[in-house]
C-alpha cells in the first residue's frame, strides 16, 4: 500500500521563535492525486509546502516524498519535484525561454530536449509568441502562468502549486485552472489555496488547514455530506397562497416564503414528495433544486469563522 | 554545466539592466578620471621643500640635484644651515626641510652593495599642515627607498637615477584608488546576491538540487568577470593619466585582481548574513570603511600606531596596495611580492570557504 504513496508527513511541525506555525500534521497523498491544502491565509500551508520543498527544516516530525525523506535525502527530493512559488519569482531580464533553461538545466535536462519541452509548455500555456521578450514587461497572468511552467520543465514527479491564481482576474484563473486540470492523474499535485471554489474545482481531495492542523479530510463532496444535519429545498412557484404555505409549514421543519422563493428545510427531504404536494395544492412551480452546502458552509462549520483572512 | 547556466543567468540579469552596468562600468571610470584629474593634472599641488646637505659627495649631490629635484611635487630649495631653513619654514615659505646627515653618501653605498644599511634623513615639518606633511614623507621616503635600492632586487641594476625621474605622483596614488575601487565590489557583490535573496529568486533555485559551492561559484563567476572588466578600466584610464607600470603588468593584475577576489568574498558573506538590501547595504559600509581606512588608500600606514598597523595588516588591501606600489612604481619581481600575494590568495581561500559555510546554514532554516 505504501508503495503507493507520494508524500506523506509524520507530525510534520514548525515552530517559529514560539509561534506554532503547523502543528504535528499527517497527510498520505496518493501517487497521481490532487490535493488541495485548503485555508486562510496564515494556516499554515505555504510553512508546510515549503518543509516538503526542503526549504524550511521541520521543528519536529519528518516527511518523504516518493520514498525519501526530506531531512536525510533533500537532494534527492529536489530533483523529482517541480515547486511554483506563491510570490511569481521568475529573472526578470530573462527572457520566457531563458527562465525555463536555467531551471531546465539546472536539473541536468538536455538542450535539445530542453527546447523541445519549452515550446511544447509555451505553446499549451498561450506564451509562444512572447517566448523572446524579457518577462519584466509582462502582465500579471503571464508571469504567473511562466512561474508554473518553471515548475514544470524539468518533467517533475510531485508539483507543488502554492497559490497558483492568487491574484489574477477570472479569466486568467480558468485558463491556468484549465491547463491544472490537464496536468492531474499524470502527475501528483500539492496545490495550496484559499479559494474555496479552486479546491472544489480541481482537487481530488481537500484538506481543509486552519491554525496548524488540518481539521477537515476528504472529498470534496464527503466533506460537504459530513456537516450536513438539514437539507434546504428551493423553489420559485407562481400562486403561493397562505393555504399552501401553512400546509408545508405543518409538514416540514422550516419554511420560509420570500418573493415567491419559497425554502424548505429538514432532515429529510423528497424533492418530487414537496413538488407533488405543490402542485396539487395548486401551486405553479417554475423552478425547484436541492441547495448544496459550499465548503465555505464546511469551514465555516469546522472552524467556526469564515474563510476570508 | 549547471554552474555555467547559473553563472550566465547572473550575467544576463547584470548586462541587461542598464542601471546595474551603468554603475558597474561608469563608476571605475569616473572614480579613476577624478582622482587622476585631481592627482595628475598642471595644478598637481607643489610643495616646497628646504635642504640642507651636511653630507657634500657626490653621491648626496645626486640624490638631491637628480633624485629629488625630479620629483614634479616637490619644489627644492637649498640651505646653508638649519637655522635660515627653519625661519622660512616658520613664515611658511617651505613645507618641510630634509637634513642630509654626515655619513650618507657611506649608507648608501652599503645599500648598493646590498648590505645592511642605515639611511636616516632628518625631516623637519609644521605639524599644522597634515595633508602636506603626509605626502612629503611618503614621497621623500618612496625617492630615497628606489635611491638607495631598498628592496629592488640586485639583478635590477638600475640606475638610481632613472628610476627617481619615473615616479610621478600619479603612479604612487593610483594603486590606492585603485584598490579602493576594488573595495567598492564588496557593496556590489553584496547587492547582487541579496537582491536574489529578496525577491526570493534565491528561495526558487535552493528548491532544485543545486548545490551551496555551485551557489557560491555561479555568483563569483559572474562577479570575477564583472571585476576583470573594472580592472582593466582601471588600469587603462591611470594610464591614460601618465600612470607607468614599471613592473610587470601581468603582476600587477594577478595583484588586483586577488583583491578584487577578496572583496567579493567579504561581500558574499555580508549577503549569507542579511536578508534584505537594506540590511546589506549598512552591513557593507560597516565593512567596507574601515577597511579602507586602514588600508592605506587614503593615507600612509606609516603614521599609524603599531597596533592599529597590526590591524590593518591582518587585512589584505593595506598588502594589496604596497604590493602592488611595488610593481608599479619600483618595478620589482614576483620574488619581491611573493608574501603579499600568497597572503591575498590565502585570504581569499578563507573568505570563501566562510560565504560557503554561512551559505549553507542559510540554505535551509
Amino acid at each position: 500500500m505504501k508503495d503507493d504513496l507520494a508524500i506523506e508527513t509524520f507530525s510534520l511541525t514548525k515552530i517559529f521563535s514560539g509561534l506554532v506555525a503547523v502543528d504535528g500534521i499527517e497527510l498520505s497523498i496518493k501517487r497521481g492525486e490532487l490535493f488541495a491544502l485548503l485555508g486562510p491565509n496564515g494556516a499554515g500551508k505555504t510553512t508546510t509546502i515549503n518543509m516538503l520543498c526542503c526549504l524550511l527544516k521541520p521543528t519536529d516530525g519528518t516527511a518523504t516524498i516518493m520514498g525519501y525523506d526530506i531531512n536525510q535525502r533533500p537532494f534527492k527530493v529536489k530533483e523529482i519535484i517541480g515547486i511554483s512559488p506563491q510570490e511569481t519569482i521568475i529573472s526578470e531580464h530573462l527572457n520566457c525561454r531563458e527562465n525555463l533553461a536555467l531551471i531546465g538545466r539546472i536539473h541536468g535536462i538536455k538542450a535539445r530536449e530542453q527546447k523541445v519541452r519549452s515550446q511544447q509548455l509555451l505553446e499549451t500555456m498561450g506564451l509562444a509568441d512572447r517566448a523572446k521578450d524579457q518577462v519584466r514587461k509582462f502582465s500579471g497572468g503571464m508571469k504567473r502562468r511562466l512561474n508554473i511552467m518553471m515548475a514544470l520543465i524539468h518533467n517533475p514527479q510531485i508539483l507543488f502549486l502554492d497559490e497558483p491564481t492568487l491574484g489574477l482576474d477570472p479569466q486568467a484563473r480558468r485558463a491556468i485552472w484549465e491547463y491544472i486540470i490537464r496536468l492531474k492523474g499524470e502527475k501528483t499535485i500539492l496545490l495550496t489555496t484559499h479559494y474555496m471554489d479552486e479546491a472544489d474545482f480541481l482537487a481530488d481531495r481537500i484538506g481543509i488547514m486552519n491554525e496548524g492542523k488540518i481539521v477537515a479530510l476528504g472529498t470534496s463532496t464527503e466533506l460537504k455530506i459530513s456537516i450536513l444535519e438539514k437539507h434546504t429545498m428551493v423553489i420559485y412557484a407562481w400562486n403561493l397562497t397562505q393555504k399552501v404555505i401553512n400546509e408545508m409549514q405543518g409538514r416540514y421543519e422550516e419554511v420560509e416564503v420570500i418573493d415567491g422563493t419559497m425554502m424548505i428545510s429538514d432532515k429529510q427531504i423528497d424533492f418530487r414528495e414537496i413538488v407533488d404536494r405543490l402542485h396539487s395544492s395548486g401551486a405553479i412551480v417554475r423552478s425547484a433544486y436541492i441547495q448544496e452546502p459550499t465548503l465555505e458552509d464546511v469551514f465555516l462549520r469546522v472552524t467556526g469563522k469564515e474563510l476570508r483572512e | 554545466m549547471r554552474v555555467w547556466e547559473f553563472c550566465r543567468r547572473n550575467l544576463k540579469e547584470t548586462y541587461r539592466d542598464p542601471l546595474a552596468l551603468g554603475f558597474l562600468l561608469a563608476f571605475p571610470l569616473l572614480f579613476m578620471l577624478l582622482f587622476g584629474a585631481i592627482f595628475s593634472g598642471d595644478t598637481t599641488p607643489n610643495y616646497p621643500i628646504g635642504v640642507i646637505d651636511k653630507d657634500g659627495t657626490p653621491v648626496s649631490q645626486a640624490f638631491l640635484d637628480e633624485a629629488l629635484a625630479e620629483v614634479p611635487v616637490l619644489e627644492v630649495t637649498t640651505y646653508e644651515n638649519d637655522a635660515s631653513a627653519m625661519e622660512d619654514l616658520k613664515l611658511g615659505n617651505i613645507s618641510a626641510y630634509i637634513v642630509v646627515p654626515r655619513g650618507f653618501s657611506e649608507q648608501i653605498s652599503r645599500s648598493w652593495q646590498d648590505e645592511e644599511a642605515n639611511i636616516i634623513l632628518e625631516i623637519t615639518y609644521d605639524e599644522s599642515d597634515f595633508m602636506a606633511t603626509e605626502q612629503i614623507i611618503s614621497t621623500i621616503n618612496a625617492v630615497t627607498r628606489s635611491f638607495a635600492h631598498i628592496e629592488v632586487p640586485i639583478t635590477i641594476n638600475a640606475n638610481p637615477i632613472h628610476i627617481e625621474t619615473e615616479i610621478t605622483y600619479i603612479d604612487f596614488i593610483a594603486p590606492g584608488i585603485i584598490i579602493f575601487g576594488l573595495l567598492i565590489l564588496i557593496p556590489t557583490s553584496a547587492r547582487i546576491i541579496v537582491h536574489d535573496k529578496e525577491k526570493g529568486f534565491l528561495s526558487r533555485l535552493l528548491t532544485t538540487p543545486l548545490r551551496p559551492v555551485e551557489f557560491i561559484s555561479g555568483y563569483s563567476l559572474c562577479l570575477v568577470v564583472i571585476a576583470i572588466a573594472q580592472i582593466i578600466i582601471f588600469i587603462l584610464v591611470g594610464w591614460l593619466l601618465g600612470m607607468d607600470i614599471v613592473g610587470s603588468i601581468g603582476l600587477t593584475f594577478l595583484i588586483f585582481l586577488l583583491t578584487a577576489l577578496c572583496s567579493i568574498g567579504i561581500g558574499m558573506v555580508v549577503a549569507a548574513l542579511s536578508k534584505t538590501e537594506n540590511q546589506a547595504e549598512p552591513l557593507c559600509w560597516i565593512f567596507a570603511m574601515p577597511l579602507a581606512i586602514l588600508s592605506g588608500c587614503w593615507f600612509s600606514l606609516e603614521m599609524l600606531p603599531s597596533y592599529l598597523s597590526n590591524i590593518a595588516y591582518a587585512f589584505p588591501y593595506a598588502h594589496a596596495i604596497d604590493a602592488s606600489r611595488a610593481v608599479i612604481t619600483r618595478g620589482v619581481g614576483m620574488e619581491a611580492v611573493s608574501n603579499d600575494v600568497i597572503f591575498l590568495a590565502g585570504w581569499t581561500l578563507i573568505i570563501f570557504a566562510i560565504g560557503v559555510i554561512l551559505f549553507r546554514r542559510s540554505m535551509r532554516s
